[in-house]
Order: C-alpha cells, then structure tokens, then sequence
C-alpha cells in the first residue's frame, strides 16, 4: 500500500469508519512509514485545535439592533444584567463608593458614639456567653432609654415650673401697673358721646387761605 | 406533529416577537462564529450577522420543514449571505483577525488562566493562518465540520453536495492543513 493510498484515507482512519480489512491495511503502513505516521499525529493534533477554537459572543448590541430592525421589539434583558446596570455599576462609580464608604464609617463612628460600651473578648465567644452579652447590652440599652427618658421627665417639669413662675411675675406686674396713682381719678365712663353734625367748617376741605 | 423549531416559527410568523427573540438568541451566536470563521473580522462578522437573521426574519414563510431542519435553513441563508459576502469583497481577508484573537472578549471556559489564554491565542493564531492559505471549498468544510461540528450529512445538505464529496474534502483540507503545519513549525522550530 503506497502513501498516497493511506493519505486518502487518514481521516476516515483516525474517524474509525474503516472496514476492519481496510483498518488492518492502514495500520500495517503506519507502523512501517514514518512520515505517514507523523502526518496523522498532525491531522489528530489539528482536529483537537480545531475543536478547541474559541467561540464568540455576539454583542447584546448587535442582538438589539436585529431585534429592533426585525420585530420592532427590545431585546429583554436578563436579570442579572439589570441588577449589573442599576444597581452594580452605579455602585463601582469612584464617586458613589467614596460617598458608601465615608457614610459607613460616619454610622460606625455614630453607633460608637451612642451605643453602650461593650466588652468582647474571644474567650466569651460561645453562643450562651453571646446570648448572655447581648441580652446584658439589651438590658444596658434599656436603662439607657429609663435614663433618658426619666431626664426627659424632669426637663419637662423644670419648664413646667419655670413657666408657672413667669406667668406668675407677669401676672404680678400687671396688676401692679393697673392700680390707680393717688389725687388723678381714672375716668371709668367713656367720654359722652357727640350726635350733633360736624360743623361745616371742620367738614370743608382746606385748600387754600380765604 | 410540529417539531419545536417548527412550533416556533409558527409562532414568529403568528407575530409573536418573544419567539422570534427565542430564535435570534439561539442561533446568533452560530451565525456570528460561522461568519468571524469565514471573514476573520469582527467588525465584519457582526454586519454579517445582522444581515443574515434579517434576511431570515423576511424569509421565514419559506422555510418547509419537509425540506429539512431549521437549522440547516438558517446555515444556508447564512452560507449563501456569506458567500455573496466574499464575492463582494472579492476576497478573504488577511490581516486583523489574528490580532482580533488576543484582545477578543474570548469565552472559553477551558482557559482558566492567562497562560493558558496565551497559549490558546497563538495556537488559534497558528490555525488560522493555516486556515488562510486553504481553498475556499477545503476552509468551508474544516470550518463547518472540525470548527462548528456539523455533522457530515448536514454540511452535505447545506452545500447542495455528495456526502462523500464532503468527506473527501475534509480529509484533503486536514491533510493540507497538517502539511502546512509540519512546514510552518519546522521553519519556526516551535512546538505548538
């Protein structure tokens, strides 16, 4: 069997849809021919290239653009590629992410500020020890909120009285301004009334001297 | 019995447009790989593909399923746009497909690392060069039977072709390709 012979029949060979009589040919001159033997190592080596050749994806662009020159209709969009547009990628702005980043650490610096100190070490990280801990900052908040709410109480009080005392003082001025000075008789009744016409003159208007 | 690619063109030419959406998103990217394969341009590939599942989209009243699968129909408007493509163009590009390769937005799940990207960029690089030098016929049937995996009878369908003349040019494209490949690595003395 000569090279030329084998060459026709390499792929069908290496695709094992020889005859078995044909096969045991093949094989016999590949075990003897060593450049036909090399050929079809290359020719396995190019398949297997072959089938690993990457694939492409079509830009959801180009999908939009055949969708909208076909149907009319926009393409729909997956959820997660939403989520990625109007939530993720806003978030990844320099911008946004200096903003989160400066409010986190404010909250935290808050919380620090407001919330009752408590004292965690790792020995105390079993979970009774925890459910004990948070139950002694539940009570600590508790207290807290008494507390302020007992000087809420007070403060309230303290106005209370504060306001009564003004009241009282103004009350008292008043009064002391209303009593009549000794020798000038305040006059009660309103001055009697006139139901006679104004005199012409005073009902004239005055433009120029006579 | 309506088959399901029947079902759905039924259904794209009742004018329901989430069938005809169903079908761009299944076939797309077929379309798409088919044309970078044969123009070696993204840019290109793109138009391409445009074009063809517009076409498709005008022609869908034509399609009997008697006459075959849907997708051997939706290959050969493909084939045909490609064609009339490169007749235009009168010829296959050289350059810009290899280079395309490495900046690519490349989805292959067997590339976990960028070593191994690099090593699958130069290889396709390899292959494609080789692809190249092919007659158009000998590129067509590698493309369509070692790069897409089609089977024989359906690339014997597409082509209007003997399956045994489909075979044949397979085994004479692999042949060719291998040659080039022992010739190109000697002269590079690199081992792919």
């Amino acid at each position: 069997m000569d090279c030329s012979r084998v060459e026709l029949w390499l792929s069908d060979y290496m695709e094992a849809s020889l005859s078995a009589e044909d096969a045991e040919r093949v094989s016999k001159h590949l075990e003897e021919c060593q450049s036909c033997s090399a050929l079809l190592q290359e020719m396995q080596s190019v398949v297997s290239l072959c089938r690993s050749y990457p694939s492409f994806e079509l830009n959801p662009q180009s999908i939009e653009n055949i969708l909208l020159r076909t149907s009319g209709r926009p393409r729909t969009r997956p959820f997660r590629e939403l989520l990625r547009q109007y939530f993720i990628r806003p978030l990844l702005t320099p911008k946004l992410a200096v903003g989160a980043t400066l409010a986190t650490l404010f909250l935290i610096f808050m919380l620090d500020l407001m919330l009752p100190k408590l004292s965690i070490t790792a020995s105390s990280l079993s979970p009774m020890e925890l459910v004990r801990l948070m139950d002694r900052g539940a009570q600590q908040l508790y207290g807290e909120g008494l507390r302020a709410y007992n000087k809420k109480n007070e403060w309230q009080a303290q106005f209370r009285r504060f306001k009564s005392n003004t009241l009282n003082n103004l009350r008292s001025i008043k009064e002391q301004i209303e009593v009549p000075v000794e020798g000038h008789k305040k006059t009660e009744e309103p001055p009697p009334r006139k139901d006679s016409a104004p005199k012409e003159k005073s009902s004239r208007l005055f433009l120029w001297p006579a | 019995m309506l088959s399901g690619d029947q079902k759905l063109v039924e259904r794209c030419l009742q004018g329901d447009d989430a069938a005809w959406e169903v079908v761009v998103n299944s076939y797309g990217k077929r379309i798409y790989n088919l044309s970078y394969r044969y123009t070696n341009r993204r840019d290109e590939a793109e138009d391409l593909t445009q074009n063809i599942l517009i076409r498709v989209y005008q022609n869908l009243r034509s399609y009997r399923s008697d006459a075959g699968s849907f997708q051997n129909w939706i290959l050969r408007v493909a084939r045909n746009l490609i064609i009339d493509h490169y007749r235009q163009a009168r010829r296959f590009p050289q350059t810009g497909g290899s280079e395309e390769l490495e900046t690519m937005n490349i989805r292959d799940d067997k590339t976990p690392n960028p070593q191994r990207a690099a090593e699958q960029a130069e290889a396709s690089r390899f292959l494609q060069d080789g692809l190249q030098a092919l007659s158009p016929e000998l590129k067509e049937a590698i493309i369509l039977r070692d790069i897409e995996g089609i089977a024989y009878q359906d690339i014997a369908e597409l082509l209007g072709v003997p399956e045994g003349t489909v075979k044949s040019r397979i085994n004479r494209g692999r042949l060719e390709l291998s040659k080039l490949l022992i010739k190109r690595r000697a002269l590079l003395g690199m081992q792919m």
